[in-house]
């Protein structure tokens, strides 16, 4: 046989006989399991017959043998000359491993490989011994015959050695030339159906190189999309937005081809389940649902053994015996679900079972124990960050090592794997009752839709899987639309408080200058929170090409990679995770606490408001009183130097953000002496404290001694005339506070 | 002169390899992937030669071998079995159904070669 024709024949027998071989494991589950398909049996002994005959065929005679056997078998199971019992299913699966080394064996290493089948071969006669004798393949001498020489000569004799004979079939068949040409018409109108399944099978190398073209050609489409877009020519014009709607179909075509339903990864599972429920004395019922949603096959490869992990620990850690679920309450049989679909241009999986939950609590302890995150650190933290630490590597909650799910390695991993390819791993459980682990995943990693944004003169592109919506301020809005808790920055979007992130100063750009006349945020989702991007300029969405980073370059968390613009310049990706964690959004450290912290009780401040009961104030001194500003008119603190401090006519005032702003000393508006000693002149400038208070058309700074605490009380008020700029007095902390009435304050100052 | 074969058969490596083999003769080669499709085709034009496998879903060999003899066209279409089963009463019903003749898979090329020449010099 010619070389390649044999090489070729060997990848499709591996193909076929492993996706056979998981289908029989299908079948013979289903039929463990009580199925009573009356083509079950039938489709095992085809699946096996297949390989059997293919496997002999281009010579793999220990294959042949040992699919034989099971062949065998097969037949009286599926004649019903004998009922199966649990030896019998469990040989068929050891069988059908056996079957599956052997075509790895022969996929990697070209040949069937050294392992001995022959105790495998014997087991597996002696199930239907007692019904069949042992029939070896290829026992018969002569390899072909003819039935009309059986009619003539003895049964057995027949073959190549036969005479020929005249006989009914012996006529020279008909050639049928006058009707060839309509024939081959008809036949030609049959044509697709005719393959198997009117599909070939193309290398896989062939199509990435495909993509990489395709690839190539999106971004010279972008070129010449731009320049056409300044030339008047409208022949040309037209021809390019062909050229463009012709790209982005050629694209999607050629993205389909790289995509597989997730049911493929998902084919082996039920095997694993019963293989691990076996072993670890539990039952678990297994529901699938959404396997057609499809994914890049490069996709598919990389979350094929994170999900396997998942699953393994699932049952082995989450799901409980069946006399622990019974003490429980719940069904002997434990649920597992898979659960796959598409959602705002990613994929999500979903893997939850119903089993005793992870203890956010004791993750925690062994955190600690391990040293992973200090008690200090935990005490701060919420459940779901609780829950998080299981990503942590080296963290296992398991009370023994067992071997099914190994040592606790591998949460860390699978997080690793999922974060490589663009997606992140979340998860959920409630103690007692299960847990859910959803995993998001971009559809494709060549092609990405992305936001082109500008920062100090450069452009970065966005993967719009991450991208939420954009908010656009404009330069008087901002100061008072941007709020500062503690040393966070915030963006009150619709009651909810978004962290901002700006983006040059997490790239350490150099500001081009001509910032503020508007603020643009991109608000991002990473990992399940929100935060703003600041940037100078949103220019675009395009279809980008990801072109990975060099090695050199590949510790940068921020950029997920490069691409190549429409003018021919290169933009940088950001990793929108990266980012976040960058800016201390995800990560556990100190200063993501503090500004966590802040962001809850700001969150609780909004809350408040709603609920009109709770307040937040800033609570500040003035001489011996203490003060309270509602936290809602604040927009900023600041501390400035008091020779900023300018007078314009009677009043003083300071240069805030291009603009002029009215200040009030408090201490002078409201008659308290000031605790500040008053400055000598030789002294350094004093540093004063400054609450900007925003109100409709300007802002107001108000000086104070000093700024003690952000504080959420329910208070009441004590109206107290007479003195103006203070509504009234309250009990807040235990004390008695003054509240500040800034609206009047202002009009006092003008 | 090169003749027409169909080879049937649901395993797409023995078709394949069927299909080399014999097209290295000088034949053409027309391939299905179970009986139904083969008596689809078969329906609209003839052929020299029908390899067909015995056990394929939807429609096995036997039931295509008795429903080709049961057309017009093909009542003398040389038609070859290919069976791993040693089980003679499988041979039995293929000749029962008409067929021509068994080839035991597996099978080398040249055994397929020879029995191919063999019917096609008969």
């Amino acid at each position: 046989m010619k070389e390649d024709l044999q090489s070729q024949l060997i990848s499709e027998l591996v193909i076929e006989s492993l996706e056979g071989l998981d289908a029989f494991d299908h079948e013979i589950l289903d039929l463990e399991r009580g199925g009573v398909s009356p083509d079950s049996w039938n489709n095992a002994f085809r699946i096996i017959h297949t390989i059997k005959g293919s496997s002999g065929c281009i010579g793999f005679n220990e294959v042949e043998l040992v699919a034989h056997a099971g062949e065998s078998l097969l037949t009286v199971l599926r004649d019903g000359r004998m009922t199966p019992d649990a030896a019998v299913f469990s040989n068929l699966l050891r069988y059908s491993d056996a079957l599956r080394e052997m075509m790895r064996s022969i996929e990697e290493k070209g040949n069937e490989g050294d392992a001995d089948h022959t105790q495998l071969v014997r087991d597996i006669q002696a199930l239907h011994s007692g019904i069949t004798g042992t029939g070896k393949p290829g026992n018969q001498k002569q390899s072909f015959g003819f039935f009309d020489d059986e009619a003539e000569t003895p049964v057995g004799f027949a073959g190549e050695a036969g005479p020929e004979s005249p006989g009914s079939s012996r006529n020279t068949v008909d050639k049928a030339s006058e009707k060839e040409s309509s024939a081959v018409r008809v036949s030609e109108s049959i044509a697709p159906k005719l393959s198997s399944d009117s599909a070939i099978r193309v290398d896989v190398s062939q199509i990435d190189r495909l993509m990489n073209l395709v690839g190539e050609l999106v971004l010279a489409r972008n070129q010449i999309v731009q320049s056409a877009d300044q030339q008047a020519d409208p022949a040309h014009f037209a021809a390019v937005q062909r050229i463009n709607l012709i790209t982005s179909e050629l694209q999607e075509s050629v993205m389909k081809t790289r995509m597989h339903p997730i049911g493929n990864v998902w084919a082996k599972f039920p095997r694993i389940i019963r293989d691990l429920c076996h072993e670890l004395g539990k039952e678990v019922s297994l529901a699938m649902e959404g396997s057609e949603t499809e994914l890049d096959r490069t996709i598919i490869e990389a979350i094929k053994d994170p999900m396997t992990h998942i699953i393994r620990n699932a049952i082995d850690h989450g799901i409980e015996t069946p006399e622990e679920r019974r003490t429980a309450g719940k069904l002997a049989q434990g649920r597992l679900n898979l659960r796959a679909f598409h959602e705002g241009g990613q994929v999500n999986i979903e893997i939850s079972d119903d089993g005793n939950g992870i203890d956010a609590e004791r993750v925690l302890q062994k955190a600690i124990q391990r040293g992973l995150v200090t008690a200090e650190q935990g005490s701060r933290m919420s459940h779901r960050e609780m829950l998080a630490l299981i990503f942590l590597p080296g963290l296992s909650t398991a009370e023994k090592v067992t071997n099914v799910s190994g040592r606790g390695v591998g949460m860390d991993v699978v997080r690793t794997n999922i974060e490589k390819i663009g997606g992140n791993v979340d998860l959920y459980s409630e103690p007692g009752k299960g847990a859910t682990i959803r995993i998001k995943i971009p559809l494709t990693l060549a092609i990405i839709p992305a936001l082109v944004v500008t920062c100090c003169g450069d452009r970065y592109a966005i993967p719009a899987a991450s991208l939420v919506e954009l908010v656009r301020i404009e330069g008087d809005q901002i100061a008072k639309a941007i709020e500062h808790i503690h040393d966070a920055q915030v963006y009150r979007l619709r009651g909810n408080l978004l962290p901002i992130v700006h983006l040059a100063k997490e790239l350490e750009l150099k500001p081009s200058g001509h910032a503020d006349d508007a603020l643009f945020l991109i608000v991002l989702q990473a990992e399940g929170r929100q935060f703003g991007l600041a940037v100078d300029g949103i220019n675009d969405t395009e279809e980008i090409v990801v072109k990975p980073l060099g090695k050199e370059m590949k510790g940068l968390t921020v950029y997920a990679g490069a691409t190549i613009m429409g003018d021919g310049k290169v933009a940088l990706i950001l990793d929108v995770m990266g980012l976040a964690r960058r800016a201390s959004l995800l990560d556990e450290g100190d200063r993501q606490t503090r500004s966590r912290k802040a962001l809850e009780e700001a969150a609780r401040s909004a809350h408040s408001q709603a609920q009109g009961e709770m307040r937040s104030l800033l609570v500040a001194h003035v001489g011996r009183n203490r003060i309270a500003i509602p936290l809602s008119c604040i927009a900023r603190l600041e501390e400035i130097s008091a020779d900023k401090i300018e007078s314009a006519g009677k009043i003083e005032v300071i240069q805030y953000r291009g603009r002029i702003m009215t200040v009030l000393r408090l201490s002078a508006v409201l008659g308290i002496e000031s605790a500040r000693r008053t400055a000598d002149p030789g002294d350094d400038p004093e540093l004063l404290a400054l609450v900007v208070c925003a109100l409709e058309t300007e802002n107001v700074g108000v000086i104070v001694d000093s700024i003690e605490d952000i504080v959420e009380a329910s208070i009441q008020i004590e109206i107290r005339e007479g003195q103006r700029g203070i509504l009234g007095s309250a009990i807040v902390q235990q004390r008695v506070t003054d509240l500040l009435d800034i609206k009047e304050l202002a009009r006092m100052a003008a | 002169m090169g003749r027409t074969a169909i080879t049937v058969d649901d395993a797409s490596t023995i078709r394949r390899m069927i299909s080399f083999t014999l097209r290295g003769a000088g034949h053409e080669v027309l391939e299905a992937a179970d009986g139904m499709e083969a008596l689809t085709l078969l329906k609209a034009r003839s052929v020299d030669l029908v390899i067909s496998d015995i056990n394929m879903p939807r429609m096995d060999g036997i039931e295509l071998t008795r429903q080709l003899r049961a057309l017009d066209r093909h009542k003398a279409t040389p038609i070859l079995l290919l069976t791993t089963e040693s089980d003679p009463a499988m041979k039995n019903k293929g000749k029962l159904a008409g067929a021509t003749g068994w080839l035991v898979k597996p099978f080398q090329q040249e055994q397929l070669l020879a029995v191919v020449a063999k019917i096609f010099a008969r």
